[in-house]
């Protein structure tokens, strides 16, 4: 619809360059100018105002469009997101999910040009949902456009999260990458209900406590893990003792054979000591220089 | 076409095992949905199709002799075959699909100690080729197009460093570079200038370089003709649970050492 009003435009509008080349060559050029004029003024300014603010919208919307595509291409975010479902239903109708995205920015750009429109040529047809609908408008665009990126990185998450437990032969891990797509996918709709204007209320306080619940029963059951942690990060930047070292921790005393992270391999006569780095820190280290 | 069938029938007659090299999924799945008389193996670096029997190939061999000699190996050890049984090996020779079928007679001469030497040293295989993949590498090119020779010593680090000494400053001290890292054939590259061992550990990270092996050398039987390098590395792998990756200076051959013995002699140029 707005496309036919463009090429309407663009047409009369190369009528309306044509006169100043067209005067000095005589009489019919004289004839044109006043005949031109009549068209120009049949029409109402706003009209004609209105006309131009199309084409330029027209234009815009293809242009950021494919910058949008342009850029994100760049960016790479065709390859990162290859695999997820919503890019694979993508291709199944002949499409890719940064095309989406393009197509979206553009529909947006085209929506708003054409209610721009409306209002400049002072089109009256029920304002009053005209005027609901053009503040609604960027909602409803962000609303879709948050809705796509949640989808697209849930599934992403899932998919992460699935290859780097791969490793582990147990059916239940297969739960962990699941639950994070759908903590993923309920903020992204959360965040674009709020976008809308719906209520949420209850949903953020269900998001909270179950939040609430990972970091607390998390940091409860990983705390051995993280203390063990900081106190490797020390070991690993200090090196207070290396691989080869005789020392003693706690009860065991051997020659380093390994630390990382988490733990210190410590090895003697055939033993090997698996200490945790938090146990070096509690009872500290002997080290032996005979 | 019915001689071309009778000559692929006298293959496959009579097999007890069949053995797929680096299967794709699909090609696998058709041979799992046959139902098949034989018992089906898969033989690649990564059970990328989760295969029941899997054998860990833990070098892409490109001699198929070895690749076949290795799976076999792997089988043996495992259990999954027998001496005096007959396999056949679905492999591929050239790039692609898997293109040719070997009917091979399993005999207990080939068990030769490589596939031990992978998947029973104390180091993870996943660290042992990553050691053989660098000394290959480090074989190939060189330094500087000049012929190299390194030392590396695999595994049971905290043993091998009690066993030596350093000739100098340690320069991976404080660093924690692991073999298997993209940088590491770089640095290696340089490193292997300096005289002395390079020792790795369990996991893969490189102690250290620089180091002079003193481990007592009775007792350790290689072949004649191998030069100071070699003999260090054989007798530190007797003395400790450490596998030695031994790159020659002179004849250019990457040699593995365990037990204080010679396991696996390899041409980089064939990789």
């Amino acid at each position: 619809m707005i496309g036919t009003e463009a090429v309407a435009t663009t047409g009369s509008d190369a009528a309306a360059s044509a006169p100043p080349n067209g005067t000095p060559v005589g009489v019919v050029g004289q004839m044109d100018p006043g005949a031109l004029a009549g068209v120009f003024d049949a029409v109402p300014r706003a009209v004609w105002f209105a006309a131009v603010v199309a084409v330029a919208g027209v234009l815009l919307a293809f242009l950021l469009g494919t910058l949008t595509t342009r850029v994100l291409v760049r960016l790479g975010v065709p390859e990162a997101v290859e695999g997820t479902a919503f890019d694979r239903a993508a291709r199944d109708f002949d499409t890719s999910t940064v095309h989406v995205i393009g197509s979206l920015v553009r529909l947006f750009v085209l929506g708003v040009t054409f209610l721009g429109v409306l209002a400049i040529a002072n089109v009256t047809v029920a304002a009053g949902f005209w005027g609901r609908t053009v503040q609604f408008l960027p909602q409803l665009f962000f609303a879709l456009l948050i809705l796509i990126v949640g989808v697209v990185v849930g599934d992403k998450v899932q998919l992460v999260i699935g290859e780097r437990l791969t490793g582990i032969k147990l059916p239940e891990v297969g739960v962990f990458p699941r639950l994070a797509k759908f903590t993923v996918f309920y903020i992204a709709v959360l965040i674009a209900l709020s976008q809308l204007g719906v209520a949420t209320l209850a949903l953020v306080v269900l998001l909270a406590a179950y939040l609430f619940a990972v970091v607390f029963l998390g940091g409860l059951a990983l705390s051995d893990l993280l203390t063990s942690a900081a106190a490797g990060s020390y070991l690993l930047l200090e090196q207070p003792y290396a691989i080869g070292d005789e020392i003693e921790i706690g009860d065991h005393r051997g020659i380093v054979q390994e630390v990382n992270l988490f733990v210190t391999h410590i090895e003697d006569d055939g033993e090997e000591f698996v200490v945790p780095n938090s146990t070096v820190f509690e009872t500290g280290v002997v080290r032996v220089r005979e | 076409m019915s001689a071309l069938s009778d000559l692929l029938d006298a293959v496959v007659s009579d097999v007890e095992a069949v053995l797929l090299f680096s299967p794709s999924s699909s090609h696998y799945r058709q041979f799992a949905d046959a139902d098949l008389r034989e018992d089906l193996l898969v033989v690649a670096p990564e059970n990328t199709v989760d295969a029941e029997t899997y054998v860990e190939l833990p070098l892409e061999f490109d001699n198929v002799r070895d690749r076949i000699r290795f799976g076999i190996e792997g089988a043996l050890e495992r259990g999954l075959v027998e001496a005096e049984d007959v396999v056949a090996c679905s492999v591929r020779i050239f790039d692609g699909d898997p293109d040719s079928v070997v009917r091979v007679q399993v005999t207990e001469s080939m068990r030769s100690g490589i596939y031990d030497l992978f998947a029973n040293s104390r180091a993870e295989p996943g660290v042992i080729r990553d050691v053989f993949e660098v000394a290959i590498e480090l074989g190939k090119k060189g330094q500087k197009g000049k012929p190299v020779g390194a030392l590396f010593v695999v595994g049971d680090a905290g043993k091998v460093m009690n066993k030596s000494r350093p000739l100098s400053y340690n320069p991976f001290e404080k660093s924690h570079v692991h073999v298997g890292d993209p940088i590491v054939n770089v640095m290696l590259k340089e490193f292997s200038r300096l005289d002395g061992a390079f020792v790795v550990s369990d996991s893969g990270k490189i102690a250290s370089a620089y180091r002079y092996l003193e481990p007592a050398a009775e007792g350790v039987d290689i072949p004649k003709g191998l030069g100071a390098r070699h003999m260090a590395g054989a007798a530190i792998t007797r003395d400790t649970n450490a596998t030695a990756i031994v790159l020659s200076e002179s004849d250019g051959l990457v040699r593995a050492f365990k037990g204080g013995g010679l396991i696996l002699e390899i041409d980089p140029e064939e990789y």
